[in-house]
């Protein structure tokens, strides 16, 4: 029986539906090894049940990396690694899963092409330019989605090497500079996007309220967030609103 | 509206639990509602405003944060059915108040997780694989119904918005309210900004890119 690697990729686009406190991604990574492990059922019953309770343990990772722990965990109970290494890898991908997806996606490729339509949209281009961030941000992430369940699959106990793969670096390097650039880009056209529907006071008010806000959010970033004090200003605004007549 | 709803319903399952597309983000989600509500402007210009609010949050590990994708999504519908010429600054009221509901249930969702997750711990440790599919298959299922419930009750808040407060507020109140939100949305947009391209080599590229987009909008 082949293992169901195409299962498993399926399976990991849920992998956070049961994240929870006490064993974070791990369930939603069993669920996605089990096709993987579900060949293992035909030779050895106990054997299957025992990979499969091991594979819902605590594990966490940046959820478009999982892949990586479940093709990596999956294949080392295939090859016959004893437990106790399986949970040194486990321990060991957690933290460089998590880290390295929070670089390159949450802080990377996710800010970068937002502030790219951003800037399109303030440039006119209109839903076109939602259409080509859904298109491109996709690519990659599938991309790095297929990429991780298969390099895990493929090496295994040793798959540490492919997370020291010199794209990775590469990737990291050029999207920190990149990143920058696009949001620095996109900010001035938005702000005269945004301000054109506003004439006389409204533009000196937007400014003035822009700044002030700015401000205070960077002033106490420990307790102010942008929606409470969005809340608080829009509150205040609408008390006024319906005052002022 | 049931197509808004339904939207909203989809977005707010595919933050966390499925796809994971960025149908979420607030760009996506407010085009996605424009378009079905025929209304384009509206679905880009709170698209793009609720997006700068999204900046302000890092969405890693256990953070807390609040959820943007069915608040833009209520934002635009709320907009749309106000049909008053400064109605983006009143739907971002609505919007931001379902922005917090949304990060509150997320929470809970997560705690119910939790709960069952415990409770399954014996099955799932002894590699019950049905026992694996419920817990996992469940949180999904409630996920669904937490997005479903979230847009729902937004909704509900536009509905009694546009009955009570829209009667009384006046043209130049609608006006204000529309600044006070495009300025709290560009100052988190902003601040996020500088957060997330923190110390360092970062700020010369954000001066970079700064200065391009000055020229480019002087020039546009």
């Amino acid at each position: 029986m082949k293992p169901r690697l195409g299962a498993a990729f399926l399976r990991l686009f849920t992998a956070q539906a049961s994240w929870n406190y006490e064993r974070l991604i791990g369930v939603g990574t069993g669920f996605a090894a089990e096709p993987l492990l579900r060949p293992l059922r035909a030779d050895d019953e106990a054997r299957y049940h025992a990979a499969l309770g091991r594979a819902t343990r605590y594990f966490n990772s940046h959820p478009y990396l999982t892949g990586v722990g479940v093709g990596a965990l999956a294949r080392a109970e295939w090859d016959g690694t004893p437990p106790e290494q399986i949970e040194r890898l486990r321990g060991a991908l957690a933290g460089p899963l998590g880290s390295i997806g929070d670089r390159l996606v949450w802080a990377g490729w996710v800010p970068t092409l937002s502030a790219l339509t951003l800037a399109a949209v303030a440039w006119g281009v209109g839903l076109r330019a939602v259409a080509a961030f859904l298109l491109v941000y996709n690519a990659g992430h599938l991309a790095l989605r297929w990429w991780g369940l298969s390099a895990g699959w493929s090496r295994g106990a040793r798959v540490a090497g492919a997370l020291q793969a010199p794209w990775i670096r590469r990737a990291g390097e050029i999207l920190g500079p990149v990143t920058a650039l696009a949001l620095g880009f996109a900010l001035p056209l938005v702000a005269v996007w945004s301000g054109e529907a506003f004439r006389g006071w409204a533009r000196i008010t937007l400014a003035v309220t822009a700044a002030v806000t700015f401000g205070l959010l960077r002033w106490r970033p420990d307790v102010l967030s942008g929606l409470r004090l969005g809340l608080v200003l829009v509150v205040v605004a609408l008390i006024a609103g319906i005052v002022w007549r | 509206m049931l197509g808004v709803f339904a939207w909203g319903t989809v977005v707010g399952l595919d933050l966390v639990s499925l796809p994971q597309m960025m149908l979420a983000r607030p760009l996506v989600a407010g085009a996605g509602a424009g378009l079905l509500l025929g209304d384009v402007a509206a679905g880009l210009r709170l698209g793009v405003l609720f997006e700068l609010f999204q900046f302000d949050i890092l969405p890693v590990g256990a953070t807390r944060y609040p959820e943007y994708g069915p608040a833009t999504v209520v934002a635009v519908a709320a907009a749309h059915a106000f049909a008053i010429p400064f109605g983006v600054g009143l739907a971002t009221v609505v919007g931001l108040f379902t922005a917090m509901l949304g990060g509150l249930s997320l929470q809970v969702h997560r705690r119910i997780n939790t709960r069952a997750a415990t409770a399954a711990a014996p099955a799932l440790d002894a590699g019950d694989r049905g026992a694996l599919v419920r817990l996992h298959v469940g949180g999904l299922g409630r996920d669904l119904l937490r997005g479903a419930a979230v847009t729902a009750a937004g909704l509900a808040l536009a509905m009694l918005t546009r009955e009570f407060v829209v009667p009384a507020l006046s043209h130049r109140g609608e006006r204000l309210l529309s600044v006070a939100a495009t300025g709290a949305a560009l100052a988190a947009g902003a601040a996020g900004t500088l957060r997330i391209v923190g110390r360092g080599p970062g700020l010369r590229w954000l001066a970079a890119g700064l200065t391009g987009g000055i020229l480019a909008a002087w020039l546009a």
